[in-house]
């Protein structure tokens, strides 16, 4: 626990004093060490991690807020049950997330509350994926299966972090995510192995999800989309592989389990290059991919509504506890 | 939100716990809640649903001294000159009882002594 008492701001020291201090910056995380809240860090690995986790943290939110909406659909009690304690994790997750962004937010005066704002008015992006609509039981099973998969390899890609409140919050984060990759898998697994309706929405789904779950870890370079702030993690030891390393590692542990469950992808060029060691597949419409986190995807406003709600609905509780009404 | 009151409204609170009665007490994570009470039950309910959880703490994080980050940082430079206060700087003794034929009364041996004969 490292409690930022503000007592280094970037704007106090000289320029010199930066020099100095970045070289020892750099010498720690090149050592392996940790950097905690208050202690001294570049302003752009300040911004870049404040992005990286606070987009992480909301999207945990905006993810289980569709998902709770499956527990009255979901076939089984079990089932229920499972998605319930899925849900759980997530907001737990967003909660241990937005902590951590919040501490580093600090020094420039900004709260929860900027970042709810910030989401609303689409300065703060959710993860591509939740803009995606969900038509079927298969789909439910196909987010906790292939989107938590892919987010599972980004993350335990960051399990050394540098900075030390991320790189815990994800030891505990990547633990509860075995559970939901399994929970995944059942659903998956029930489906597949199920009637002949069963599998047909289960190959449907992964239709649907195909071009998101690719485009889950990002383009290939910023000349793609204009923006890309993986180099700047690498640098800064926040994360170790880049986009396309990541994209080509989900493949390589996904794909083989689902051309064994008899499932196809609905890109007819895809295959493994032996020789080259790497999975060659069709880009997706990464315009598509920039109108989607611009929140212009086929769910954007819906998700954003489902927020609003989920705030308004529960705004009795905070009432509830002000001190005044305590007090009264 | 409402950010007419929210800078009074949340607290931050860190989270401790403990496993086991041997445990010793571990700082798990850090919420924001509106008072202790709603802090312990979230921190309950948010973050050990599955974990053997003997005993919860929650503490305002504005009660912690802890140290700054130069204090932690002149706090691992401290001079590696120790010996004395440690059994490593003691143990030529074992050589000695050794001459003696006697064993070291060492740590191993010392924290073995929860039973004695009895009489």
């Amino acid at each position: 626990m490292y409690i930022y008492s503000g007592a280094s701001q970037p704007e106090e020291s000289s320029h010199v004093d930066d020099q100095e201090k970045y070289e020892q910056f750099m010498a720690r995380i090149e050592a392996g060490e940790k950097i905690e809240a208050d202690d001294w860090m570049p302003d752009d690995y300040r911004q870049a991690l404040i992005k990286l986790i606070s987009m992480h943290g909301i999207s945990e939110i905006m993810g289980a807020l569709p998902e709770k909406e499956w527990v009255p659909k979901a076939p089984t009690l079990k089932r229920k049950l499972g998605i319930m304690a899925k849900v759980q994790d997530e907001m737990g997750h967003g909660q241990l997330l937005l902590r951590v962004a919040e501490d580093l937010m600090r020094p420039y005066g900004k709260t929860r509350g900027d970042l709810m704002d910030d989401l609303l008015s689409g300065d703060l992006k959710f993860h591509n994926v939740f803009h995606m609509p969900t038509k079927t039981w298969a789909d439910a099973g196909m987010v906790g299966w292939l989107v938590d998969g892919a987010a599972i390899i980004s993350q335990t890609n960051m399990l050394d972090a540098s900075y030390g409140p991320y790189q815990r919050a994800l030891q505990r984060i990547c633990q509860e995510e075995v559970f939901h990759a399994q929970h995944g898998e059942a659903i998956i697994m029930a489906l597949a192995e199920g009637t002949e309706h069963q599998r047909q929405i289960l190959q449907e789904s992964l239709n649907r999800w195909w071009s998101a779950l690719l485009m889950f870890f990002g383009p290939k370079s910023a000349d793609t989309t204009g923006s890309s702030k993986q180099d700047i993690m690498i640098k800064y030891r926040i994360r170790k592989s880049s986009n396309e390393e990541l994209r080509q590692a989900f493949l390589d542990k996904y794909l083989p389990r689902v051309f064994s469950l008899g499932l196809t992808v609905p890109d007819e060029t895809a295959h493994y290059d032996e020789e080259k060691g790497e999975w060659v597949y069709q880009q997706p419409d990464w315009n598509e991919f920039k109108q989607i986190i611009k929140n212009k995807g086929p769910r954007s406003k819906e998700r954003l509504r489902l927020r609003e709600v989920a705030y308004e609905n529960n705004r009795w509780v905070r009432q509830a506890l002000t001190s005044e009404a305590v007090g009264s | 939100m409402e950010n007419t009151n929210e800078a009074s409204f949340y607290q931050e609170y860190e989270v401790f716990s403990k496993k086991s009665v041997k445990a010793p007490i571990q700082h798990q994570f850090s919420l924001l809640a509106p008072n202790e009470e709603m802090a312990l039950s979230m921190a309950v309910e948010n973050f050990m649903r599955r974990e053997d959880v003997l005993d919860v703490w929650v503490v305002k994080r504005s009660n912690i001294r802890a140290m700054t980050s130069e204090e932690r940082m002149n706090w691992t430079k401290r001079l590696d000159n120790k010996d004395y206060r440690r059994t490593k700087g003691y143990g030529y003794l074992r050589q000695k009882w050794k001459e003696k034929e006697q064993g070291m009364l060492d740590e191993k041996e010392i924290m073995s002594w929860k039973e004695v004969k009895k009489k």
